[in-house]
């Protein structure tokens, strides 16, 4: 089981509930093939950046699923048969998922090691030039 | 966006280098904003391609994405970015390119 980030654009040319059913049923297909699904949100119409089939809008329909890659190489290929699917995209996300906890970890171990002043290097780099400056305008 | 007052720190900066510049011998010292990575400012640590308003800030007028040059980002972040930004183009969150 794998996690996987799922958005599919379907035509603007039917309604929501048509839309929503559309995308209902490689939803079904997913859980069919033995995902379990973590988060779901219609994103509703939106338009497209560029025009895709001359359409300038579409309905995006957001999925976050944890599901086996068969199943998500099987709602793909079904995504891309269909007319009603504009566009698709299915990402893997748990890796990158695991590594951004790994590197907020590794931050936090930074953090607490020295505590006295984060901001360290600016704070020299600024620090010692208005000191040098004053040095050189009372000695003459 | 190169000189002059910017936030915090770098204005602090800014008005000692001046005050330096005054008399002093480094007159032509030109004041550079330091640029800082976003991503390691705030402690971003992934970035999210369905997240269109913060990768719309990386995207100029023309739909390119903008060079590390300008941004400042991070050669790490730099990578996850551009990415997130195709991955974005890919289902129409943002343009390839615009006129």
């Amino acid at each position: 089981m794998r996690l996987y980030d799922i958005v599919v654009l379907v035509t603007p040319d039917l309604s929501d509930e048509d839309a929503a059913k559309v995308a209902g049923e490689y939803k079904k297909i997913l859980v069919d093939g033995g995902a379990n699904v973590v988060k779901e949100e219609p994103w509703g119409k939106r338009r497209l950046a560029f025009p895709i089939l001359r359409k300038r809008e579409a309905h995006y329909v957001y999925w976050q699923v944890e599901a086996p890659p068969a199943a998500v190489a099987e709602a793909e290929r079904r995504m891309g048969l269909s007319d009603q699917v504009l566009r698709h995209l299915a990402v893997r996300v748990d890796e990158e998922l695991k590594r951004a906890a790994k590197m907020a970890e590794r931050l936090k171990i930074k953090a607490v090691r020295r505590p006295p002043r984060p901001p360290a290097q600016p704070a020299e780099a600024s620090a010692p030039a208005p000191a040098a400056a004053t040095e050189r305008s009372s000695e003459p | 966006m190169r000189m002059g007052g910017g936030s915090g720190r770098t204005g602090a900066r800014g008005a000692a280098a001046s005050k330096d510049g005054k008399g002093g011998p480094r007159k032509k010292f030109f004041v550079r904003r330091r640029k800082v990575c976003k991503f390691c400012a705030e402690k971003i640590e992934h970035i999210d391609w369905k997240d269109v308003k913060m990768l719309q800030g990386f995207i100029p007028e023309r739909g390119k994405i903008l060079p590390r040059r300008i941004s400042g980002t991070c050669a790490l972040h730099q990578r996850k970015l551009q990415t997130a930004i195709k991955r974005a183009r890919s289902i129409a969150l943002l343009p390839y390119a615009t006129d």
